[in-house]
């Protein structure tokens, strides 16, 4: 069994006021471990939705959610806290670095959670990871001495340092300019070749789509289908976006 | 991550600092009601220790043993004959034993040119009463004069009243026990300053001078004052006492815990006569004060109650507002991987170390308070110099209180910030994290 991710049927509704929208409508999806996946689909699509099921952070409506063998409906909430922490790293949109801690800090903070590794330990690798972002002279700086670039970089180093199977991130180049965004698609993409870690990540940018080995194509709530980056991309320029020249097929 | 990894409390810390004017604010408030709450308990100890002092040293000391001598069955005298032997009794049997003293009591007329008025008289044997020194507040003259058998010490107030001043000559004038008329003269050789109401209607005399008076002989006295080490072993010296008194025959009247001139009718109405010993204490013997103490104490736990209760309310407030405004950070922590309870024992700590800065700082005020007041030596009002029988309001400090203070209001706003730390803990990571604003 190599799926590290295996979605069946999901629904999930939320209730708006009196009516009740429906963000997945019957999704089923499997991830394999090592996969470098990219989930695709217009604004409204259930991305995010998705990407939070996975994550544990939310519960599907119906459906069946496994996250690493586990079924994420039969866990507690102490236990889905313990996978998300052992398990999953996440990388947000908006970066969500704790404003009040150094990088150091930040970084270090789930491996505090974990109590695992005693202070040296946890400093190397705190700093093997900084290195590997390229932040390490930055570590006593604060969040809001960075670009938005640098900040999630360290975001991608605390969502590796617990060396997590699986890593989340939604839209995570979508506040980042296109060859800061490209920076970090890059980063994550070496990072997943060196240490086989899963990533899946949300994105309409066709450029950043370009980089996955697969595309997850949702549209209204549905799976629409699995394709190559290649075939994603044409179709994503089929829809009448001039090509960039800074494309790479 | 519990309260024990440094970690949290680096969060705790730099959150507070990061919003400084609100901590300010809220420390600033939480440290007001601790220096409340420290003086308070300060001008609380000082009154009555103040209290305990005056009225020991001056009217009975810690424990009193007095009684009445009755030549016929209705006439009774506040005496003791045979005070020597109760001395040695004293000495000999009270392990805790500090000092005794024995003092004469009277009650008679004081004529000078201008005027009279009756008084009571404390018959003092200066050069052993160490006590005495400290609690009276000498304005002229000398006390070390009461050493002369016609040595008279006045309070300003009766100073004023009979207009005279040191060296000024009075003759007391009262009925013998004997049933005569007797007057003797005196000396004013010191005034002192109003020490509440006993300045009104008492003055002390040279013993062998009241003694002359009232032509007893050198064995009686009024009552013996004794001072103990531990004043907590008022009852079992008493019980102790009333054993060894009984033991070597003397007779004593039931344990009655009023002040002596509260006793003479009872007295008066029993058959028996000859001598009887009667065993009270300071308390006792200065009851119709304490109530003072107690408005006093229930007021001030009364001020403080309230206070903390709208510090309290305020401090809610402002931690609903704090974790409003923290709630995506909370969302990302708990998708990150934090356990509700260490999210909430998160913000318990910033409460905490909340409560413990502005504690901590309440404490520096209200020690700066207390020692502006004393410097400040501020006279009390007239009300209460008489029952508390000073004229300076003085604080006294003590380690009890303040770490009561600092112990009481720290937990209070901790509890306090459980509310909505708890809330927030419970949030869905994923509705913290989408929380705008
Ligand atoms: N908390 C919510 N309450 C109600 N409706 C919601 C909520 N979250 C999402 N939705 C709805 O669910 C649907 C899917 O939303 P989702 O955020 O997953 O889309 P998305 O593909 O991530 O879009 P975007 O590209 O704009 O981020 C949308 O119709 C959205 O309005
Ligand atoms: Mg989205």
């Amino acid at each position: 069994m190599n799926a590290i991710v295996s979605i069946r049927d999901v629904v999930k509704e939320y209730q708006l006021g009196t009516t009740v929208v429906q963000a997945l409508r019957g999704v089923s999806l499997e991830v394999q471990k090592g996969e470098f996946l990219s989930i695709a689909g217009p604004s409204g699509s259930g991305k995010t939705t998705l990407l939070n099921l996975i994550g544990c952070v939310d519960t599907a409506t119906r459906g069946v959610v496994e996250v690493a063998g586990k079924d994420t409906a039969k866990l507690s909430e102490r236990e889905l806290t313990d996978l998300r922490l052992n398990t999953i790293g996440f990388i947000f949109q908006s970066f969500n670095l704790v404003s009040v801690l150094t990088l150091f800090q930040n970084v270090e903070f789930p491996l505090l959670l974990q109590r695992k590794l005693g202070a040296k330990e946890r400093r190397d690798k705190v700093m093997q990871l900084l290195e590997q972002v390229g932040l390490h002279t930055h570590a006593k700086h604060r969040p809001s001495e960075l670009s938005g670039g640098q900040r999630q970089r360290v975001a991608v180093a605390r969502a590796l340092v617990t060396d997590p199977l699986l890593v989340l991130a939604d839209e995570p180049t979508a506040n980042l300019d296109s060859t800061t965004g490209n920076q970090i698609i890059d980063l994550m993409k070496t990072l997943n070749q060196q240490k086989g870690t899963t990533f899946i990540f949300s994105t309409h940018d066709h450029k950043v789509m370009q980089h996955a080995n697969a595309v997850i194509r949702l549209a209204d709530g549905k799976v629409l289908e699995r394709v190559s980056a290649r075939e994603a991309v044409e179709h994503a320029l089929s829809l009448g976006e001039a090509p960039q020249a800074e494309a790479r097929a | 991550m519990t309260i024990f990894d440094p970690m949290m409390w680096l969060i705790a810390f730099r959150s507070l600092f990061q919003h400084r004017i609100r901590t300010s604010l809220l420390g600033g408030a939480i440290a007001v009601v601790t220096a409340l709450l420290v003086a308070l308990a300060g001008i609380y100890v000082g009154m009555k220790e103040t209290l305990l002092v005056s009225a020991t040293t001056l009217m009975s000391g810690h424990v009193n043993v007095a009684g009445f001598y009755k030549s016929t069955a209705s006439s009774s005298s506040p005496v003791v004959t045979q005070y020597k032997q109760l001395m040695e009794i004293v000495r000999r049997d009270v392990k805790d034993l500090d000092y005794v003293v024995q003092r004469g009591r009277g009650w008679a007329k004081l004529i000078s040119d201008s005027g009279s008025m009756q008084v009571g008289i404390g018959g003092i044997d200066i050069a052993n009463e160490p006590g005495f020194l400290k609690v009276v507040n000498l304005k002229s003259g000398s006390l070390d004069d009461l050493k002369r058998p016609d040595g008279l010490l006045l309070f300003e107030e009766q100073a004023k009243k009979l207009d005279v001043k040191v060296g000024d000559r009075l003759t007391f004038s009262a009925p013998t026990y004997k049933g005569t008329n007797n007057t003797i003269d005196v000396t004013v050789v010191a005034i002192a300053g109003n020490i509440g109401m006993l300045s009104s209607w008492n003055t002390f005399m040279n013993d062998q001078g009241l003694r002359k008076l009232y032509q007893l002989n050198d064995e009686t006295t009024g009552a013996l004052q004794i001072y103990l080490k531990d004043l907590s072993k008022l009852r079992p010296v008493q019980e102790g006492l009333r054993k060894s008194f009984a033991e070597a025959g003397f007779e004593l009247l039931d344990n009655d815990p009023r002040p002596f001139w509260m006793k003479f009718d009872g007295v008066n109405r029993e058959s028996w006569t000859g001598q009887k010993l009667d065993i009270t204490n300071w308390e006792d013997e200065t009851a119709f004060v304490q109530w003072f103490v107690t408005i006093l104490t229930v007021a001030a736990t009364t001020l403080i109650f309230v206070l903390t209760v709208i510090i309290g309310v305020g401090i809610m407030n402002v931690m609903w507002i704090s974790i409003r405004e923290r709630t995506r950070e909370i969302g990302t922590l708990r998708a990150v991987g934090m356990q509700r309870r260490s999210v909430l024992a998160m913000f318990v700590t910033e409460g905490f170390l909340l409560g413990l800065m502005g504690t901590g700082l309440g404490v520096l005020i209200g020690g700066a308070l207390t020692a502006a007041l004393n410097a400040a030596a501020i006279q009390l009002p007239k009300g209460a110099q008489l029952v508390l029988m000073s004229e300076k309001l003085i604080v006294t400090p003590t380690p009890g209180w303040i770490v009561f203070a600092i112990g009481f209001i720290t937990g209070a706003i901790t509890l306090i910030s459980i509310i909505p730390s708890f809330r927030a803990a419970r949030l869905k990571p994923v509705t913290a994290m989408s929380h705008v604003g």
